[in-house]
Parts: structure tokens; C-alpha cells; sequence
């Protein structure tokens, strides 16, 4: 490492370390590193591109077709047969990834900005009363049951289609707020926001431009929790009556099928189980893997 | 200081650490002893591999990802590298001890400090639980707590930082160990603080005779308290020495330089304080030659290119081409 | 000190209480970190503030730059008020005074480059036009010693000693007239600390900024100061020119901290006063004279009376003592 020549203050702390390592290269490298993790991820992945591909049109899109036999078996023509009214289970099935990629991916990021934003405000604030509003706003949330909160939004909106989602933000951000909340009151303290203080950066900068990107990590692992959460609670939601209202989820494909288990039909029920249970399985061990890479105290 | 067998036997010691970037020597290839009773100081600034050394004696290296590459350590003529954990455990405390720097995360904060030290003492010395609290309360006395019955009830966090440190070091001499490391111990402590403790430190030593291995970035702390030094950089020892001549006329540019810049009160204010120009390179990215010639006034091509041994009498060496004060 | 010109900095009374809670209800007793304190500082001067952790110097100039709101008194900064006034006026004063960080890892924001980061205050108060700015972060980078080559870098690619040069660059931007440097190289090595300190000695110098230069330990600040204050449990317990400060300390709290200091030199292996005890809570600080729980020389008044502040030097260069033994 060589001293570089006009050194006006008399110093030649000039060259870098080009190894010295952030959080998130360590992250990066953590994360290559986990087998597990890696395959969770090229599982997601697929999911993702077939929903992609519904998404475009290209395959599943005769998930509402009338054109099979009532119950009929796996064929050619249908991969794992047809329903009570001759619907192929297949394109519905792979229809419900994309309906589950869309309910997983609006309501993770929804929740998350808004958790991230009143968190961030909640707890560059702590103890005024905007504080005191948040907490409050969240734990009346957090105290109802959320079945029945789902329901009385779904009947407030009258059957709007996205009622679902609503309840789901409403409910998903509170978590996400509180953990922001908490970061963000550690790094209010940290010298850098003490400098942007001394130099006179407005408020809401601080927190838009200083404290809140220093809370991706935080986001990131928990808008990976919200989106395997939001799935598994469409499936139960559809399955109660109250949930996806335009389009096919593979919570009402387990509902139909609740008629035809009894009958000895399992098509319907295999299909949509087995898929959702991959996906949330991957994502799952996708979001943990996450979760360790990015762990600042797992980070040597 | 017994002069034929040392305590501690370091040779050729070397350890890595696996990073993304690749192998990282932290330490490499050192040797040193340490005598019955000695006080040895290890100095050096941040990364130059002084708190892997005394982590490495402890065998204490996190693996993955650090490792003992090569080398070996004997206390009183036993190897240590290469032991099974267990018998690791049953040295650590009882022949060799150590304190931190900062002595709360050493310390358990749901136990009172006297849980703490009787657990200790009956684990290591199969003392009853009275007899265990009684040599407690005395070892709080020896490190000049005072009113140590009391502080044995006490928990962790109502002690001021210096008396924490005086527990961990009640703790660390309970089972009389023969060696001592003290990983910069008073550094998080105040001016004032720091003189008590180093005090205790230097009349523990008096009375149990205990060696020493004290591990700091001060150079005043090793001049109050040790006989000898080693002066690290970049993993490797660059000079050891007794402590009069260390100070008097350093060998190595690298320890004239480091004891040029210490602050230190003067009669007369300096212009400018002497620097030493540059920073400590990468580990990943060390040169070929002496780790210290791109900061070094006297480097020549010899220094880029070959690294110097650490050669000279039995207690005065310098790894340098070019010694100065010679 | 107090000569007739008007100083650049002017300190009175100033007070930062915390207030802590006792119970649900009730308030309890407010922790004074900084307790009465005043002092003047002169343009392109350094006083140097010495305590131990926890004696109230940082919560002390943070509260002179109303990082801390101060609880009472006043602080005047080039004639006019810094405390009591509004927002508009602060921002006016917050051009003159800056401050410089302990700890070069928490003082950058890890997710902004060097440039965003010493651009900031320009943009914030609208300095010259913005195609100027760039340029002026140039220049300001190559004035604490760092390459332009690097203002698209973020803070982990630099050792310590480079970010708190960035650190300096910020704080320099908006040309201030004063700067609280808190600690600024307690966290580097050894022989990145003296090129650190010879910087902030060197744009002393060359910029005539006043620096109000916070550290515990006093050999560093021996270097870089003209004045130098000592501080105990909120107090300034001694305040005087550096020279007659380290030649002849008065207050028997700076005597043992400067006896405190290890020594580097194996042959002169000194007697230290070792005072006996912890620093006392500043929740409940003992009557009378702070330091009398640990004082070598206590008498009987100590703990009864405060002290008041006497001069031990002349009317030009006033030496302040807080001690009952001059009194």
C-alpha cells in the first residue's frame, strides 16, 4: 500500500481497503454459502415464473372452462383430472400460484411500507403523542380476533374483491411497525443522525434519508414472513367463504373439495395442498435463510 | 524468572481465519516464551493479531472459520494445540485465566457475583458451598473490594465498571492459575480507574506469583507493568525486548515510531506530534517483502522484497534489515 | 479568557437536568449532567475539556450546539443567542458550529457515499449553486487528506482514521466558526491518533476555527489545547491555560488525574495518587463539594459547603479553582 504524494495534512491515510466488507456483501456470501437456502430460492423461483407465465397468458388459463366429464381421472388432455363440473384441476392449480404470488406480493409490500413508515415515525418519536397514537392504533388491532375482523371488513366493503386484502395489511403492518420501531429508536441514538441534527436536516429527512435505509434488512426478512403468512391465511380465508371472489385460490379448490373427499375424490385436494405446500415450504426456508445472512450478530 | 524450562512455549505459531475475500493470517509464525512469574507484554495496534495470540493459548480460535494452521503450545511442557475441548475446559481456569476488556459481557447478569465466583471455585477446587462462598468473599478482599460480603450479593450491573473488572479478576487468580492473560483489560476503563486496577494487578502478582501475558495497545500500561515485550505487527513479532531497553533505544522503526506518537504529557507543547506515516496494510493484501517497509523511512529494495527473521540475543530481537539505535 | 473583545463563544449557566422517572407518577430527582457551567471561548481558540465517562462533557457541548435542549442558561455564539431562539435562527447559527464524532463507525451513515455525506450540509443550507458543490467537496476532501478518487465510496471501505477524516470534511463544509470535537481519536490507534490530532491542529491554524476539544484523556489534549477545563460529576472543577493547567494543577481531582496517567517510560515507574472509590452517581451527588467522597484532602467544610470558584492566576490569564483549600 503505497503513500500517495500531496498529503496536505501531513498524512498519508489515503489508500483503501478494498475487502473491507459491508453487511451486505457479507450477506450475499452467507447466503451462497447456505445450500438449503439456495435451493429454497430456485424452488420460489419456479413458482414464480409459472405465475409469470399465467400472468402473460401463456399457460393455465383454462382454469374456468366448463369442458370435462364431472370428476373425471387424470388424463392427456386433463393432468390431474377434473372437478364436480368438469373443470381441469390442473390449470386451476396452476392458476392459484399466480393468484397466490398476487395476494403474497401486495400484501408484503403494502404492509411492509406502511409498517415501515409508521414504525419509523412511531419510534424517531418516542414518548409524543404520535407515538402514543401509533402504539395505541396497533394494539387495538393487534386485540381483535382476526377472523373476525376479515369478516366485518369483507361485510363493511359489501363483497369488494380486494376486502381480503385490506384486512390482511390492517393486520400484517403491526408487526413489521413494532420491529422498526425498535431499530429505529437504537439507530436515532447513532452519531450519524446526531450529525444530520447539528447540520440541520429537516426532520422528515432524517428519518426518509438516514434512518429508515438502515432498516432494509429488517423489511426485507419480514416482507418475506408476511408474504408466506398472507398465503397460508387466503387459503383458510377462501375456505371460510371470505376470501378470493374473482378468479380461483387453492383455499377454494380445498373447499370444493370438502364434497368430494367424502365421495373419494382427492384430485382437487391433492393438487392444491401439495403445491401450497411447496411453495410455503421453500419460501419459508427461503426467508430463514435470510434471516441468518442478514443477522448483523450471526455476521462475524 | 526461571531461565531453563519457560511456562509457555510458543513455536511457529500460525492461525487463519477463512473470509470471502479468502485466508486471512492473522497470526503468523510467532514464537515466545513466557517465564515462571513473568510479566510479558504484548503490544500492537488493532488487527496486528495480539488478542488471536492469547485467544489461540486459551484455544479459544472460533472455528469455522479461524484455525490453528501450524504451530504449537506447551504450558509447563504439555502441547495444548490439538487437545479435546474437554480437557481445554478443565486448563482454562484452573492453570491459565483470563480477563477482558469488557468485563460485563464476561460476566452472567442473572447470577449475584458471588454465585459466580463459589461456582467457580467449587467446580475447579471441590470446595462446599460455604467454604466456597468464604474464599469468595476473601479473594473480593485480596483484590481490594471493599465490604465484600456484601458485594457478594450484589448483582453484575450494580458495580461500577472498575469493580466488575476487580471481580473478573478475583475470578481469573480464584484457582491460582500459574498464567494470566489480560486482553487490554483496563481499556475500557477510566484514567483514575485504570491506575487502581494495574495496582491490584502488579500486588496480585507480588503475592501469588503469578505470569502474566498482558495484552494492550498502551505503551504506558506495559511500562508500569511488564519485565519484557513483544511488539506485534501484522501477525507477525517485529521486536522483543526487555522493557528499559524497549523504550530506550527501540530496534524495530516500527516500535521507535509507535513510541514517538503516544501522546504523552510533555513540559512543552509540540508543533506537530511525530506520526508515522500511512496505514496498517490488509491482511488479505500483504506485501511481499516486511509488512512495515511501505511506512518505513528506511526501507530499501532488500525490504520489498524479502521478509526479515526475528534474530538476535536470547531476550533482544529485531525482525528488521535495518535496525535502528544499533 | 475574558479580555474586552468579545469573545467568539460565550457559555453562561448552562444547565441540561434529565429528568428521570421514579415511579409512574411521580418525577424523581433529575439527573444533573451538566450543572452551572460557563466560559468564554475566543475565535480560533481550543479549550480542551477533561473528565472521566460519565462527568456530563459530551452531554455539555451537545447541549452548547442544542443537539441536547439545554434545561436553563445561555449560549452566545458571534453575538447572537444560539439558546431561546426559533428555528429559523438556530438554522442561521448551525452554519457556524459543527462537531466532529468518537466514533468513526457509528458516525457515517453506512448507506450513503463520502460524497452524499460531506455534500449534505450544502445542499441543507444551500450553499453556492449546486453544479459549485461537487467541486467544493473536492476540495474540502483534499484539505482533511483523502482522494477525490473516493467520494463515490461508502464508509466500510475506509479504516477508521480515513472516516473520521470524512467526519472532519463534514463538518468543515459549511465553513463553521466553531467546532465541539468529541473525543474525536479516543477510538483510533496509536499512530492514526497523532495524524488525526496534527490535522485538527494544522485547520485550527489555516480556517482560525475555535474548537471546544473533548477528551478524557489529558495528554491528548495537551497538544491541541489553549485553555483546558476539568470536570466532575457536572462542574467545572478547574479551568486555566494549558501551560499552568499541566505545570500546576490546583484542583486536587486534576492533580490525580494527571498523576493517573501511565507513564511511558519504564525507568521513571512513578507513585501514582491513586484516588480511592467510583465516581459517585450524578442522580444523587454528594452534598457540598462533588469530589469530596474521593478527595485525598477533604476537610470537614467539604462536605457541607460548595465551593466557589476562585482565580489563582492574574486578572489576564485567570486559573478558576472550584476548591475549598483556596477559598
Amino acid at each position: 500500500m503505497s503513500v500517495a504524494g500531496e498529503t496536505l495534512a501531513g498524512a498519508g491515510d489515503l489508500t483503501l481497503r478494498k475487502t473491507r466488507e459491508s453487511l451486505w456483501s457479507k450477506a450475499r456470501y452467507k447466503f451462497r454459502h447456505d445450500v438449503w437456502g439456495m435451493v429454497a430460492l430456485g424452488i420460489v423461483l419456479v413458482y414464480f415464473v409459472i405465475a409469470l407465465g399465467v400472468w402473460l397468458g401463456i399457460w393455465g388459463q383454462g382454469w374456468s372452462a366448463v369442458g370435462g366429464e364431472k370428476w373425471g381421472s387424470m388424463s392427456a388432455e386433463y393432468w390431474f383430472g377434473t372437478n364436480i363440473i368438469g373443470q381441469d384441476v390442473y390449470d386451476r392449480a396452476i392458476y392459484s400460484i399466480k393468484t397466490a404470488f398476487e395476494i403474497g406480493l401486495v400484501v408484503a409490500v403494502l404492509s411492509t411500507v406502511m409498517g415501515a413508515v409508521l414504525g419509523a415515525i412511531a419510534g424517531f418519536f418516542q414518548g409524543s403523542w404520535t407515538d402514543e397514537v401509533i402504539l395505541w392504533l396497533m394494539g387495538v388491532l393487534d386485540s381483535i380476533p382476526f377472523y373476525l375482523f376479515v369478516a366485518a371488513v369483507a361485510f363493511a366493503l359489501g363483497g369488494y374483491a380486494y376486502s381480503m386484502h385490506l384486512a390482511m395489511i390492517a393486520v400484517f403492518w403491526t408487526i413489521t411497525a413494532r420491529l422498526v420501531r425498535g431499530e429505529v429508536i437504537k439507530l436515532k441514538n447513532f452519531e450519524f443522525v446526531e450529525a444530520a441534527h447539528a447540520i440541520g436536516v429537516p426532520h422528515f429527512l432524517i428519518i426518509f434519508r438516514h434512518i429508515m435505509p438502515n432498516t432494509l434488512h429488517i423489511l426485507l426478512v419480514q416482507s418475506t414472513i408476511v408474504f408466506v403468512a398472507a398465503i397460508k391465511t387466503e387459503v383458510i380465508l377462501s375456505f371460510l367463504g371470505l376470501g378470493v371472489k374473482d378468479g380461483v385460490s387453492w383455499g377454494l379448490m380445498i373447499a370444493e373439495s370438502t364434497q368430494e373427499v367424502l365421495a373419494g375424490h382427492f384430485n382437487n385436494f391433492v393438487a392444491a395442498s401439495v403445491l401450497m405446500f411447496g411453495l410455503v415450504m421453500a419460501f419459508n426456508m427461503f426467508a430463514d435463510s435470510l434471516q441468518d445472512a442478514l443477522d448483523p450478530k450471526k455476521v462475524s | 524468572m526461571a531461565d531453563t524450562t519457560p511456562l509457555l512455549e510458543v513455536r511457529n505459531l500460525t492461525v487463519e481465519f477463512r473470509t470471502e475475500h479468502g485466508i486471512a493470517r492473522a497470526v503468523d509464525n510467532i514464537s515466545f516464551d513466557v517465564g515462571f512469574g513473568e510479566a510479558l507484554g504484548v503490544v500492537g495496534e488493532s488487527g496486528c493479531g495480539k488478542s488471536v495470540t492469547a485467544l489461540a493459548i486459551l484455544g479459544l480460535i472460533p472455528s469455522p472459520p479461524g484455525r490453528i494452521a501450524a504451530g504449537s503450545i506447551k504450558l509447563n511442557g504439555r502441547e495444548l494445540v490439538g487437545l479435546p475441548e474437554s480437557k481445554l475446559r478443565k486448563i482454562r481456569g484452573s492453570e491459565i485465566s483470563m480477563i477482558f476488556q469488557e468485563p460485563m459481557t464476561a460476566l452472567n447478569p442473572v447470577f449475584t457475583v458471588g454465585n459466580q465466583m463459589s461456582d467457580v471455585l467449587r467446580r475447579h477446587k471441590g470446595l462446599s458451598r460455604k467454604q466456597a462462598r468464604e474464599d469468595a468473599a476473601e479473594l473480593l478482599r485480596l483484590v481490594g473490594i471493599p465490604d465484600p460480603k456484601q458485594r457478594l450479593r450484589e448483582y453484575p450491573h450494580e458495580l461500577s465498571g472498575g469493580m466488575r473488572q476487580r471481580v473478573m479478576i478475583a475470578m481469573a487468580v480464584s484457582c491460582s492459575p500459574k498464567l494470566l492473560i489480560a486482553d487490554e483489560p483496563t481499556t475500557a476503563l477510566d484514567v483514575t480507574t485504570q491506575a487502581q486496577v494495574l495496582e491490584e494487578i502488579n500486588l496480585l502478582r507480588e503475592k501469588l506469583g503469578t505470569a502474566v501475558l498482558f495484552i494492550t495497545h498502551d505503551l504506558g500500561v506495559i511500562a508500569e507493568l511488564c519485565d519484557r515485550a513483544i511488539v506485534m505487527y501484522c501477525g507477525m513479532i517485529v521486536e522483543e525486548a526487555p522493557i528499559e531497553p524497549l523504550y530506550d533505544r527501540p530496534r524495530h522503526p516500527y516500535t521507535e515510531g509507535l513510541l514517538a506518537s503516544i501522546p504523552r504529557i510533555r513540559d512543552r507543547k509540540l508543533k506537530r506530534l511525530p506520526t508515522i506515516a500511512g496505514m496498517v496494510p490488509d491482511l488479505l493484501q500483504l506485501p511481499d517483502g516486511c509488512r512495515f517497509a511501505d511506512r518505513c523511512e528506511k526501507a530499501t529494495g532488500r525490504c520489498q522484497l524479502e521478509i526479515p527473521t526475528l534474530e538476535g540475543a536470547r531476550k533482544r530481537k529485531v525482525a528488521c534489515f535495518h535496525p535502528v539505535n544499533g | 479568557m475574558m479580555n474586552e473583545t468579545q469573545p467568539l463563544l460565550t457559555v453562561r449557566n448552562l444547565k441540561k437536568y434529565f429528568p428521570m422517572k421514579a415511579g409512574m407518577f411521580r418525577k424523581g430527582t433529575p439527573l444533573k449532567a451538566v450543572d452551572d457551567v460557563s466560559f468564554d471561548l475566543e475565535t480560533g481558540k481550543t479549550l480542551g475539556l477533561v473528565g472521566e465517562s460519565g462527568c456530563g462533557k459530551s452531554t455539555l457541548g451537545r447541549a452548547i450546539l442544542r443537539l441536547h435542549e439545554p434545561t436553563s442558561g445561555e449560549v452566545i455564539l458571534d453575538s447572537k443567542p444560539v439558546t431561546g431562539v426559533k428555528h429559523g435562527a438556530l438554522m442561521l447559527q448551525r452554519r457556524k458550529m459543527q462537531i466532529i464524532f468518537q466514533d468513526p463507525y457509528a458516525s457515517l451513515n453506512p448507506r450513503r457515499t463520502v460524497y452524499q455525506t460531506v455534500r449534505e450540509p450544502l445542499d441543507i443550507h444551500k450553499v453556492g449553486d449546486p453544479k459549485e458543490r461537487r467541486h467544493t467537496v473536492e476540495i474540502l476532501l483534499e484539505r482533511v487528506g483523502l482522494r477525490r478518487q473516493v467520494m463515490d465510496r461508502y464508509p466500510h471501505e475506509f479504516s477508521g482514521g480515513q472516516r473520521q477524516r470524512v467526519g472532519i470534511a463534514r463538518a468543515l463544509a459549511l465553513n463553521p466558526k466553531f467546532i465541539v470535537a468529541d473525543e474525536p481519536v479516543s477510538a483510533l490507534d496509536v499512530s492514526v491518533q497523532s495524524q488525526v490530532l496534527n490535522l485538527i491542529a494544522d485547520l485550527q491554524k489555516d480556517m482560525g476555527i475555535a474548537f471546544l476539544f473533548i477528551s478524557h484523556d489529558l495528554a491528548v489534549v495537551q497538544h491541541v489545547s489553549d485553555h483546558v477545563a476539568v470536570m466532575y460529576l457536572g462542574k467545572l472543577v478547574e479551568m486555566g491555560p494549558a501551560a499552568s493547567i499541566y505545570k500546576d494543577p490546583r484542583h486536587p481531582y486534576t492533580q490525580a488525574l494527571l498523576s493517573a496517567i501511565p507513564n511511558p517510560d519504564p525507568k521513571h515507574r512513578k507513585k501514582h495518587v491513586v484516588l480511592s472509590g467510583d465516581v459517585p452517581s450524578p442522580v444523587n451527588p454528594p452534598s457540598g463539594c462533588p469530589f469530596h467522597t474521593r478527595c485525598p484532602r477533604v476537610m470537614d467544610i467539604c462536605k457541607k459547603e460548595t465551593p466557589v470558584q476562585t482565580n489563582q492566576g492574574n486578572a489576564t490569564n485567570p486559573h478558576l479553582v472550584s476548591c475549598h483549600l483556596y477559598s
